[in-house]
């Protein structure tokens, strides 16, 4: 592109792109809150007052009367919406505050649905990539069958599975790497209220952190080795930095601690049944299903475009057409895909995690729904929908990333 | 080729893929798979009639118990998938649980279907503020898993108020606003681009005669693929309901994997895993529910041959 006629200061694409992205989600946050509201207050049969009353109706009446219940919904919807803006969520009918409750929980989830989105995702695309590229019919039947097994399965029975086959081999290989015994005695002295005893949540935030600030550096010192050239760094910054990291944390003391929590089979974060890593499995094969069909199907709507002959015709190696041809042009209408699988893949985490017994948001907002709690259901839905709207955000960058032409007004 | 053989053309499209369809082996797959369920259904008052007749106290779904045997005890020649560990025969409560899961399903494709088609069209057709309004919506739907929603809302309430039927329509009223609408808007506004819509606005059509004669009929197929693959969320929404008991059936495919799940973990060493009566119930939830989502790929492949994949 030669010089440009208006000579205003360009702003950098990203800049706009998110500012844009950022408007959307917020306006987006606000309808999905009022949706929730009004589906929880008004399609819901109970409130704080029945449950008070255990079904008492002159007594309901009168609570209702008491805590304000019966004024109107907007007014009380403006309430829960100044409180939500201050970062405060509401107390559960048993009077915990809300945001007490999701804090306390919500390490164990995010870790479970990033790392097994992203564990899900890199094998997908990679296994939808090659599977539909090298059109050998008995290796895509058995993945085809996998992805639409992975679709319809019923998650409290892959759990059972995945309990059921990996419960010795993870015991015997824990016990074959040696793990420390005492980690566990690390977190009931939590629970006694000893002094510096090490808080689950503490181990699940060092390790999350330092990956992502790792894959963060990483992913920005292969961009700038990618612009001056640098073919080596470009290559290895992602696996040196997440190589490292993981180092780090291990020989800090932390890591035989963490490895020992996904480890544990008998005693886990709580008492469960099963294994993080079983979770982390189950939670990757649900996205893995999604992404593969995806994938699949995106790179055979690209195989037969001009630019495939093109490069083939320039006498490009099979492997490069596939990967930095295809692929790229197949993987953002994916991205675009895997958002609108994001509810299924989310109920699906949920009770994977439910079933395994972790001290995720599952089992808060699970025992929240089983006793009528509605603040705190509220409460954990607002949440999963922010971490749905971030996730969106992500594709959408991604999307940007990939297709300039994807970074316009209309994105 | 003149204006009008073009538009011709195009509005021919839909009809002439109903071959496609009929050979696309994923459609035939997942109607197959359903066509057996159908006979199960049907097949439950004949058997009551002739097999099982004079002794439905050892075979009535709910009820039965064979005084004869221990339970749970495995597949026999008495019973086809042995028995739960309450003594209740598991072929007959298979085929029991067979027709609420079909009612679930057909009725969450149903409102899906309906949801997304109006709403896709409208937005559509309608651009301005009513397409900003259906696009934010379903935006904002999306983020709530109608499972979660459906869960919430079934909860304690007696089966009589909140059976099947209403599972199904609240499920697909929430899957529809959200993953369907957002898929049958992107498409429908894929056609109004098309030069025949251009033509028919020319020739003096009103929004109403667009939509019903123009749109619609290019929209069928994707509102029907999006119906099929909520059918299958659907599907295992009311499973995990009856799995938690969160609604009053008495008997389902979710409450049958509960019980072998329970069973195994309470006799875990003492006795062998009940693993007919699991997988009656993972079975035949999974079965159903690939069978819903088989249909709506194999229509999508049919009916958009760039989406055709080796992956089969």
């Amino acid at each position: 592109m030669s010089s440009r006629p208006d000579d205003r200061p360009r702003v950098p694409w990203f800049v706009a792109f998110l500012a844009r992205r950022m408007v959307w989600a917020l306006i987006t946050t606000l309808i999905f809150v009022a949706i929730l509201y009004v589906v929880l207050e008004v399609w819901v049969p109970y409130s704080w007052a029945t449950v008070q009353s255990g079904g008492n109706l002159t007594s309901e009446a009168e609570l209702r009367e008491a805590v304000g219940l019966n004024r109107p919904l907007p007014i009380r919807y403006g309430e829960f919406l100044i409180g939500l803006a201050r970062g405060d969520l509401g107390a559960s009918f048993g009077g915990t505050p809300v945001t007490t409750l999701i804090g306390g929980a919500i390490p164990v989830t995010l870790t479970v649905f990033l790392v097994g989105t992203v564990l899900g995702w890199v094998s997908g695309e990679l296994l939808g990539r090659i599977g539909s590229w090298n059109r050998s019919v008995a290796s895509g039947s058995a993945l085809s069958t996998l992805g639409i097994a992975s679709a319809a399965i019923f998650p409290p029975f892959l759990v059972f599975v995945l309990v059921f086959t990996l419960r010795e081999p993870l015991l015997a290989s824990r016990d074959a790497i040696g793990l420390p015994q005492d980690s566990l005695e690390l977190w009931r002295g939590v629970l006694t209220g000893q002094e510096g005893a090490l808080l689950p949540s503490d181990v699940w935030w060092v390790v999350a952190l330092s990956l992502s600030a790792a894959v963060v550096a990483a992913l920005t010192a292969r961009a700038v080795a990618r612009r001056i050239g640098l073919r080596l760094i470009e290559v290895a910054a992602l696996p040196a930095a997440v190589i490292g990291a993981a180092l780090g944390i291990w020989l800090s003391g932390l890591g035989p601690h963490a490895l020992d929590l996904m480890y544990r089979v008998d005693i886990t974060v709580t008492t469960g049944r099963g294994s993080p890593i079983m979770a982390l499995i189950g939670v990757a094969l649900l996205t893995f299903g999604q992404v593969m069909l995806l994938m699949g199907a995106g790179m055979d709507a690209q195989r037969d475009e001009d630019y495939v002959l093109t490069g083939r015709a320039k006498g490009l190696a099979d492997h490069v057409v596939r990967d930095r041809h295809v692929a790229r042009n197949a993987i953002p209408p994916v991205l675009a895909g895997s958002f609108l699988t994001f509810p299924t893949v989310l109920a699906g985490m949920m009770i994977i995690e439910f079933e395994l017994e972790m001290a995720g948001l599952s089992s808060v907002l699970f025992d929240a729904i089983e006793s009528q709690d509605i603040p705190v259901i509220m409460g954990i839905l607002v949440v999963l929908g922010l971490v749905g709207v971030a996730f969106r955000l992500v594709t959408d960058v991604a999307i940007a990333t990939l297709d300039p032409r994807r970074r316009g007004v209309r994105a | 080729m003149t204006a009008a053989a073009l538009a011709r053309r195009e509005v021919a499209a839909p009809q002439r893929s109903r071959a496609a369809v009929a050979s696309n082996p994923k459609f035939v797959a997942g109607a197959a798979i359903l066509l057996f369920f159908l006979v199960l259904t049907v097949a439950q008052p004949l058997l009551e009639a002739t097999l099982w007749a004079g002794r439905m106290n050892v075979y009535h779904p709910q009820f039965g118990f064979d005084t004869g045997i221990a339970h749970p005890s495995a597949p026999s020649l008495d019973h086809w998938l042995g028995t739960s560990s309450l003594g209740r025969d598991v072929f007959s409560m298979l085929v029991y649980a067979t027709r609420p899961t079909l009612v679930v399903a057909v009725s969450a494709a149903s409102a899906i279907a309906a949801v997304s088609l109006v709403l896709g069209a409208v937005a559509a057709v309608r651009e301005g503020w009513v397409d900003a309004v259906v696009t934010h919506v379903s935006d904002a739907m999306v983020l709530l898993p109608p499972l979660l929603a459906v869960y919430v809302l079934g909860i304690w309430r007696p089966s009589d108020a909140f059976g099947a039927l209403h599972v199904g329509l609240s499920f697909g009223l929430l899957y529809g606003l959200g993953p369907a609408t957002a898929t049958v808007r992107t498409a429908a506004q894929a056609v109004t681009v098309r030069p025949f819509m251009d033509a028919a606005r020319v020739a003096g059509g009103g929004d109403t005669w667009l939509v019903t004669r123009h749109v619609l009929p290019h929209l069928y197929a994707h509102a029907a693929v999006q119906a099929m693959i909520g059918a299958t969320g659907a599907v295992i929404a009311d499973a995990f309901l009856a799995y938690r008991s969160a609604i009053g059936e008495n008997v389902g495919f979710g409450m049958m994997v509960y019980d072998g799940i329970v069973w195994s973990e309470l006799m875990a060493g003492i006795a062998p895993i009940p693993w007919w009566i699991m997988l009656a119930g993972a079975g035949g939830i999974t079965l159903l529910a690939a069978a819903f989502y088989l249909i709506g790929v194999g229509l999508r492949e049919a009916l958009d041959p760039r989406a055709r994949s080796v992956l089969r």
